[in-house]
């Protein structure tokens, strides 16, 4: 069964013939969404300091546009839209899935945990605990990749 | 005493799909019989007709998915699969055991049929006392049995998706429990979230230059990307990316190498992450292949 949902994971990743790893997708989509932003940017020429909020946005922006099979970037883009002030990836979402566990001083303190999670990852304030730790994981594959095209891009400006 | 959690799929998934099979061959008395033990168990007297029986059955049994069940070691031919029944109800297992035992003496001849349920044979089922055979489908109504076998079944889902965690997130595995993993996945997404906003500021500094550069960046990039496929370690412009993080502090794989040198280092690099990559192939995210990434992460 862990086959088929790992097939199927790939079926959704690469639908190139050249059978791109997935990682190599994401972030050529990524830069591909990325680049011609900051160009667009570029060429408007605002003020530094909204810039960088700009900068960010347009940052996550691309992320939320690379990886569009999950569901934490789909939350991400309906924040970015909504909002003309870009934030982090904090969610701010009224809307809260309680996290159920067991009320031991243990389980106590992995619920907080896990509702700290809830904060960080974006619309996780509206998944149960499954949901949050599967996109978890794919959120931070994701960042990853999107810290090593940062970089990369920066590099290549200095 | 408990199968696993796979053990059990497995033979519920066993059970959905012999289950019409095994109507056809119970024929109509086995219906009959099977129509009086779950009219028995309390179940909807609607659906007892042929098929739409077996609808009921299939309901009923991927709902007892995470009851427990146990082999019984008796009957070899057939994997007679039987619930255990919890203290509480035990009462009423006896009952539904008297029912089955009728129901087994009839279908006797049945018993060829690969294990699936617990109405093939066992005469034996009289040396059975308390692990028996339960129609799956026991629906029993103690609600706190299957709460708390819910709520294992759920609990192992869990794990499961913490154990895959662990493989992503570097640094997971010198901690054990619950707690402390989510510790450690807390602090990795902040602090990858904080070294995208660190990047992302630099890049705002940046941005008037990068006019100039940003064609070059590109297709720099899509050099990076493309020129790995043949050797089929394309991630590794990734990690050695990532290498060349200040923050890092992890070698001194320099960004320019990767444009100019890269088979070297990528075929060394290869060699220690190779390991890495097979362990990891279980996992759900491996599909995502940053591996590397991660690995290299973990080497500081």
């Amino acid at each position: 069964m862990e086959r088929q949902m790992i097939n199927k994971k790939k079926r959704v990743f690469s639908f190139e013939p050249t059978k791109l790893p997935p990682s190599e997708v994401f972030t050529r989509k990524y830069i591909s969404h990325l680049v011609p932003a900051l160009k667009k940017l570029n060429m408007g020429k605002s003020s530094p300091q909204i810039n960088q909020l700009t900068v960010k946005r347009e940052v996550d922006k691309a992320l939320a546009l690379s990886a569009q099979e999950f569901a934490w970037s789909r939350f991400l883009l309906q924040k970015l839209s909504s909002s003309n002030n870009p934030t982090t990836t904090t969610s701010s979402s009224s809307i809260q899935t309680q996290i159920l566990e067991r009320s031991n001083d243990e389980d106590g303190e992995i619920e907080e945990k896990l509702k700290e999670l809830q904060k960080l990852l974006p619309g996780g304030e509206e998944m149960n605990v499954e949901e949050i730790l599967t996109e978890i994981g794919n959120y931070i594959k994701c960042l990853e990749l999107q810290t090593s095209a940062l970089k990369s891009i920066v590099q290549d400006a200095t | 005493m408990d199968l696993s959690v796979l053990e059990r799929v497995n033979w519920l998934q066993q059970q959905q799909m012999v289950s019409p099979d095994f109507f056809e061959i119970l024929g109509s008395d086995g219906r009959e019989e099977l129509k009086r033990v779950e009219s028995y168990l309390g179940n909807n007297n609607d659906e007892m007709q042929g098929f739409r029986h077996y609808e009921t059955i299939d309901g009923c049994i991927s709902r007892t998915s995470s009851f427990q069940m146990e082999q019984v070691k008796n009957n070899e031919e057939n994997r007679v699969i039987a619930l255990q029944p919890k203290r509480k109800t035990e009462g009423k297992t006896e009952k539904i055991e008297n029912k089955k035992k009728k129901i087994k003496t009839e279908d006797e001849t049945e018993s060829s049929m690969k294990g699936k349920s617990n109405m093939s044979n066992s005469e034996t089922s009289s040396e059975i006392q308390k692990r028996d055979y339960i129609h799956v489908r026991a629906r029993r109504g103690e609600a706190t049995d299957r709460h708390s076998l819910a709520e294992r079944a759920r609990r192992e889902k869990l794990s499961k998706k913490m154990k895959c965690l662990q493989d992503i997130v570097p640094g997971c595995n010198k901690v054990t429990g619950k707690a402390g993993m989510l510790d450690e996945i807390i602090n990795y997404v902040q602090s990858l979230q904080q070294q995208v906003e660190f990047l992302s500021m630099k890049l705002s500094v940046l941005n008037p230059e990068l006019e100039f550069h940003i064609n070059e960046l590109s297709t720099k990039q899509f050099q990076a990307c493309f020129t790995d496929l043949p050797e089929a370690v394309s991630k590794q412009p990734m990690m050695v990316d990532a290498s060349s993080f200040p923050l890092q502090q992890h070698g001194s794989l320099d960004y320019s190498l990767i444009n100019s040198n890269q088979t070297t280092i990528l075929s060394s690099q290869k060699d220690q992450t190779s390991s890495s990559w097979e362990i990891h192939s279980q996992c759900l995210y491996n599909n995502l292949r940053t591996d590397s990434v991660s690995s290299f992460f973990s080497h500081k």
